[in-house]
């Protein structure tokens, strides 16, 4: 795959996490609802302690990182490249303890959040294979 | 004409750089977010004292279904609702003896379902002992808060209910977290539940508490007398409506 592919894929699948996180952020900033499969998951994520760091929701946190990998993919700069696969490693990382909390401390799984965790990983992929079919730097 | 794009890769060693920096930076960022998460829900702000039955509530409840105020499975066959309020000290002991045989006996096994109606005439500390609670509903931990409240009840109305001891379960209570249960109060959400439940209390015509209204799930339920506060006080009456 070209990096021009890479960086299509790359924007895609980060307007879409961005999407979620997007639709997240405004459901607890308005404490609307959110639609859940599983009645009560979703809530109960949501209105947790674990929904906030420091006053500041975790979605929109993603949010913030899925918007910066959607602005690092339109770079073909190798400082570009290497803030968009840090962003998602770091997306990655941080949404695995996530899960964990999810499983081992809430009791209570929001798919939303899960899509979001399938959108960073395939993004850690696609930005780290871009690394390694990125031109010579010069 | 334009410049074409470049059509060699990069060396091997300055994309592994590349690769190694992005791990690094990413690895550091994401385990930095994960950390300052875990200490802002449960470390340096921890309280040095954990509420009295933190250990023993939590095991008591540990993987049983809540809907807001409702504890156990909706598909249970009968339904037993609790009118109580948080200062009354029958209801204290209510829930610190009965209801933990009743939970291990019918609530776990899915045979019965409880819906808390909440009361609070004894004080102004009832209200926000209910309230407490009842923000805990919107993430299904009210049984949580509760028990603990009836676990550490104090006097009627000698200032038991403070912010220390509500921060400390909203603190103890895995999930939920003490801005909850102190900022929650005021919220809609509890607003509603409030006043549903001053208004099932009043239409039911409940003068005292701890009240229980039994029947199968889904039908009429009919006031049950408890001769005694612990549990073989209203096991007979769930024994028989599980037989119907």
């Amino acid at each position: 795959m070209s990096e021009r592919r890479l960086q299509e894929t790359i924007a895609v699948l980060a307007i879409l996490g961005a999407g979620i996180a997007g639709y997240l952020t405004v459901a607890h900033v308005t404490h609307t609802p959110v639609a859940c499969v599983r009645s009560g998951g979703c809530e109960t994520v949501q209105h947790s302690a674990y929904s906030e760091l420091w006053g500041i929701p975790v979605a929109a946190i993603g949010l913030a990182g899925y918007l910066l990998i959607a602005v690092s993919s339109r770079r073909r700069t190798d400082p570009a490249r290497v803030a968009g696969a840090a962003a998602a490693l770091a997306g990655l990382v941080f949404a695995a303890y996530l899960v964990y909390v999810q499983v081992g401390v809430i009791h209570a799984v929001c798919q939303w959040c899960m899509a979001s965790d399938v959108v960073v990983a395939l993004l850690v992929v696609a930005t780290f294979l871009r690394i390694s079919r990125s031109a010579a730097p010069r | 004409m334009g410049r074409s794009a470049p059509r060699s890769y990069g060396s091997t060693m300055s994309r592994r750089r590349l690769a190694l920096v992005a791990v690094a930076a990413g690895a550091l960022a994401g385990g930095a977010l994960a950390a300052a998460l875990a200490l802002s829900t449960g470390g340096s702000s921890k309280p040095a004292s954990a509420p009295v039955g933190a250990a023993r509530v939590a095991a008591m409840l540990e993987g049983i279904p809540q809907q807001g105020t409702e504890l156990g499975s909706r598909r249970a066959p009968v339904t037993l609702v609790e009118f109580a309020d948080p200062q009354c000290p029958y209801c204290g002991d209510w829930a610190r003896v009965a209801l933990p045989v009743i939970v291990r006996d019918y609530v776990r096994p899915g045979k019965v379902r409880i819906v808390f109606s909440g009361m609070h005439f004894v004080g102004p500390e009832s209200e926000t002992a209910l309230r407490a609670a009842l923000a805990a509903a919107a993430q299904n931990r009210f049984w949580n808060v509760l028990e603990l409240l009836y676990e550490n009840q104090g006097t009627e109305n000698s200032g038991w209910v403070s912010d220390t001891l509500l921060r400390s379960i909203g603190d103890a209570v895995p999930g939920l977290g003490a801005k909850t249960v102190i900022d929650g109060q005021r919220s809609a959400a509890v607003e509603r539940l409030l006043a549903a439940s001053d208004a099932l209390a009043q239409q039911a015509g409940v003068q005292s508490t701890p009240t229980f209204a039994l029947g199968r799930t889904g039908s009429k339920l009919a006031f049950v007398n408890v001769p005694s506060l612990d549990a073989s006080g209203i096991e007979p009456a769930i024994d028989a409506a599980l037989k119907q």
